[in-house]
């Protein structure tokens, strides 16, 4: 398939990503549409990396694993700790600081 | 003439069957109201996306794909959601949510405008599937790649997932106990 397919794709999950990162109350669903948006970045990037032939899209797409699992793994430990002082997750009732 | 191949016919076919589903599994992920069926989608998307990675010759980040974020990442996921309590959300449409999607469709329509615009200039690398299988497989040539050329990022990456790591550990034992307000 050829450049159009991965630009589609790609574009598609990639504003998918972020409507459901703007529409969802749940932190957990808004990081899970993190997660979407930096999978469709991968994907461009494995595509072109495919029809360029270069290998730096493919160490691009490993770099980005590695700062998505770091920021999957400390934004839920955040969430974590939100619900152990508050025992409530919603993110329109999160609007103080303190603790 | 009237020719066709048959093996890029059915790959094309493929490509595209597995490019849809995971445009459908993300739909999946922002629609659904209950957090454990959203994971579920995510799974299946990353599912899918590994296998496109697979018909785009990039096998090693397919690996990398299924074991970090559909085995590690997503279990992480779940426990959380087993945790808090998957609450279903009640998904009221309101003025904002509106707003989102006007801006999301927007934001849609620029990038295919983007996308269709026409040919750009490309920058022509040296590594062909045959150079690929030459050197031994993907992993390798990754490796090759990640070690000479990007060993500073590299490096860097692993600084990073060590602050990372650092950083849970203080998170999650610091806050252990409920912040106490102060009498008086």
């Amino acid at each position: 398939m050829g450049h159009q397919f991965v630009l589609l794709i790609s574009a598609t999950i990639f504003c998918i990503g972020a409507a459901g990162f703007i529409i969802r109350k749940n932190p957990l669903i808004m990081f899970m549409s993190v997660e979407l948006m930096l999978n469709s970045v991968n994907f461009l990037l494995v595509g072109y990396s495919s029809f360029l032939k270069s290998m730096d899209g493919q160490i691009f797409a490993l770099m980005i694993m590695t700062v998505a699992a770091a920021e999957v793994v400390v934004g839920l430990a955040i969430i974590l700790t939100i619900f152990r002082t508050r025992h409530d997750i919603d993110v329109d009732h999160i609007n103080v600081l303190k603790g | 003439m009237f020719e066709f191949d048959l093996f890029e016919l059915t790959r094309d076919t493929v490509t595209m069957a597995v490019g849809f589903t995971a445009v459908l599994a993300s739909l999946g992920v922002i629609l659904c109201s209950a957090p454990v069926y959203c994971a579920l989608y995510l799974i299946s998307n990353m599912i899918c996306l590994a296998l496109l990675f697979l018909l785009y010759n990039a096998e090693f980040i397919a690996a990398v794909q299924i074991i970090v974020y559909a085995g590690a990442v997503m279990i992480l996921f779940l426990f959380i959601i087993a945790l808090l309590g998957g609450k279903k959300e009640v998904q009221e449409s309101s003025a904002q949510r509106s707003m989102a999607f006007t801006f999301v469709i927007t934001m849609l329509g620029e990038l295919f405008l983007a996308a269709t615009v026409g040919p750009t200039k490309p920058i022509e690398g040296g590594f062909d599937p045959q150079t690929v299988a030459q050197v031994g497989g993907s992993a390798k040539a990754i490796g090759l790649e990640l070690f000479s050329r990007h060993l500073v990022p590299f490096e860097l990456a692993s600084g990073l997932l060590l602050v990372a790591a650092v950083g849970i550990i203080c998170l999650a034992k610091f806050s252990y106990a409920p912040v106490r307000r102060r009498t008086r």
